[in-house]
């Protein structure tokens, strides 16, 4: 269970904080992030995150893994502040960032290798799950072929794959779908519903509409760094007036008479 | 501790794979040997043999003998030079001008004012200029002797006081210099070799994202550190291992005792070499993945641990003109140890005690920068180089 709240972020023009005369003003240059942002993610359930872009996604997710720190407001994974105990909040996480890197040198299999042991498994047991999860990523052709040259389906299925190996309470996934195919996404929807049925909760940031119309048990609009709107999807479309999901994100964040407004 | 076997063997991976980063580390190890057989060849042709130089004379037919007894020290007329040469010597224009009553004032008795005109600042000039003075003392002395001489006088008188010179240095310290190249390319062996991956697995990775990735994951920062730093420092290990076996290895075809050195790196030095540097491969390692981790990208991440490495380039040379050594300087990294490996290679006596106390700070500092790294890890600033 993922639990967000009341969290702020603002990106710099800090120094100016200092000055009384400057406080509670609105700052110049300073990029307000996150604004008072709450919400829950359940365990056996998809939830998913839909937002503009800039509307402070991935800065969310990034103050869950614990790589920002919040002004104000806290994240609790599983019952731990990510602030107070870090480690231990992390352990029970897998993620799927927003910008991610593979070690070039290495061969795929190292490198999900890599992470399972940072996760603390070992010996047959790891291997078991590394061999699991390739398979299951149908990755077996790239598995022994260092990720130097990779494509960008490749390198997300690698990266998936690193998230996913631990098998975590918690996924959190930032826009995993963009770049594979549609074979690869099929693969890792039903392998969301999969853990679904197992009692994992998942959160996953997406604008494809159709993907989360289709997936997501629950819905959260962010817009602004705020919570605009959240519910099952037919929920949603019933609060705008709408029969389609796009429509109903277009209206809810659209204007400012906008249905959270 | 899986995760800390984990994190290391993957450095170890990444680092080994990349060929460029090293063969750049080796090339250091590499170079020394050559460097220092080199040198050594030429400071021994320079102590043993006496090259000819060429002097334009002016007014040589006044004194043949003089002339002559130059000639004896291979101090030739400029006429005379072979044509490859004569361009050069010109250029260094060194010139003795004998004047016309040379003959007259010597049948006379009277002082002779004999002009040796030439740059005395320029160091190509020293070494000519010295021989040719001495020649030309030496002459006038066995000249003003023998007239003595003849007057019955004993040319003892003449030295009232006689100062016997008793040179306590030992008799490797006339290697000092080829032993004091050594300790430097040692030094900097130790800083140059673990730099790109150091380099490599701080900006590196943060640039291509994923230190980022890495740090999302339940690991603390200091492990990734240690990790980092151990891999780096390895390296930099071997590298001061293959120059000292391939410069003891160089030097053994060299015969350092025609300039009176018996300069050996028998097994007792290098133990106590490997003593000393090996700490200090873990503070260079530390210390630049330190000012990686804290720029901004790879570019200024480059430029600034350059400039970590003028530290082991300056510290025994500016070590060299302070003649009142502090205490402090003793223990202190980087100066501790060049003064120990200094005294080692005149064969004094080191103070094992402080070696391990140099040794001692040098850790303790490093310990220090792997935390504060660690720490500096788990602030958002660092880590996503915002400013």
């Amino acid at each position: 269970m993922i639990q967000v709240n009341n969290l702020r972020k603002t990106f710099g023009g800090s120094n100016k904080r200092l000055f009384s005369g400057f406080n509670k003003t609105k700052e110049l240059g300073s990029v307000i992030a996150l604004d008072g942002l709450s919400f829950t993610a359940n365990d056996g359930e998809i939830t998913g995150i839909l937002g503009p872009n800039g509307a402070g996604k991935t800065t969310c997710l990034r103050t869950l893994y614990g790589l920002l720190k919040a002004d104000d407001g806290n994240a609790i994974i599983d019952g731990i502040n990510v602030v107070e105990n870090p480690l231990a909040a992390r352990a029970r996480l897998g993620i799927f960032p927003d910008k991610f890197g593979l070690y070039e040198r290495l061969t795929a299999y190292e490198q999900i290798d890599y992470f399972a042991s940072i996760h603390g498994l070992q010996g047959d047991f790891k291997h078991q799950a590394i061999e699991a999860i390739i398979k299951d990523l149908d990755m077996e052709a790239l598995a022994h072929r260092k990720t130097l040259g990779f494509s960008q389906g490749q390198r997300m299925k690698v990266t998936l794959a690193q998230a996913l190996v631990h098998q975590p309470k918690n996924f959190v996934l930032d826009e995993p779908t963009r770049g594979l195919d549609v074979m690869s996404t099929r693969v890792l929807r039903n392998y969301l519903a999969c853990f679904k049925e197992k009692g994992h909760c998942i959160l996953f940031s997406s604008h494809v509409m159709q993907e989360v119309a289709a997936l997501c048990d629950r819905v959260i609009i962010v817009a602004n760094g705020k919570l605009a709107a959240e519910g099952t999807p037919n929920e949603l479309c019933e609060l705008a007036g709408e029969t389609q999901l796009e429509e109903a994100f277009v209206k809810i964040i659209g204007s400012d008479e906008g249905v959270a407004a | 501790m899986i995760q800390f076997k984990a994190l290391l063997s993957k450095e170890l991976k990444e680092a080994f794979r990349d060929r460029r980063a090293m063969m750049m580390a080796m090339t250091m190890a590499v170079m020394a040997p050559i460097m220092i057989f080199v040198m050594s060849k030429v400071m021994i042709k320079e102590a043993v043999e006496t090259p000819a130089v060429y002097v334009k004379i002016m007014g040589a037919e006044y004194a043949p003998q003089l002339i002559k007894s130059l000639k004896d020290e291979n101090i030739l007329s400029l006429k005379d030079a072979p044509n490859d040469e004569k361009s050069s010597w010109e250029e260094r224009n060194l010139s003795i001008t004998i004047p016309d009553s040379f003959n007259q004032d010597m049948l006379g008795g009277k002082s002779i004012d004999l002009y040796l005109r030439a740059d005395f600042s320029e160091k190509a000039n020293m070494s000519p200029i010295r021989r040719i003075k001495t020649t030309i003392n030496q002459y006038a002395q066995a000249i003003g002797y023998k007239r003595l001489l003849v007057r019955g006088i004993d040319v003892n008188l003449l030295q009232p006081i006689k100062i016997i010179e008793q040179d306590t240095s030992l008799p490797n310290s006339n290697a000092m210099i080829i032993s004091m190249m050594l300790g430097l390319y040692l030094l900097m062996a130790a800083f140059m070799s673990g730099l790109p991956v150091a380099i490599d697995a701080s900006a590196g990775e943060r640039e291509r994202n994923v230190l980022e990735m890495l740090l999302c994951q339940p690991v603390s920062t200091v492990k990734i550190v240690a990790a980092k730093l151990c891999c780096a420092s390895l390296i930099a290990c071997i590298g001061v291992l293959l120059t000292l076996s391939l410069t003891s290895f160089s030097v053994s075809f060299i015969d350092l005792t025609k300039i009176g050195a018996s300069f050996n790196l028998d097994a007792f030095t290098i133990t106590a070499l490997l003593l000393l540097l090996f700490p200090i491969c873990f503070f260079a390692s530390a210390l630049q993945l330190f000012v990686a981790f804290q720029s901004k990208n790879f570019k200024e991440a480059q430029s600034m641990v350059s400039m970590i490495i003028m530290l082991p380039a300056m510290v025994p040379v500016i070590l060299m003109f302070v003649d009142n050594k502090p205490k402090w300087l003793d223990w202190l990294p980087i100066s501790g140890q060049s003064l120990i490996m200094e005294d080692l290679f005149k064969g004094l006596p080191v103070s094992w005690a402080l070696l391990a106390f140099t040794g001692l700070v040098t850790i303790s500092m490093t310990i220090f920068l792997v935390l504060l790294m660690a720490k500096k890890l788990r602030s958002e600033k660092v880590v996503l180089a915002l400013s």
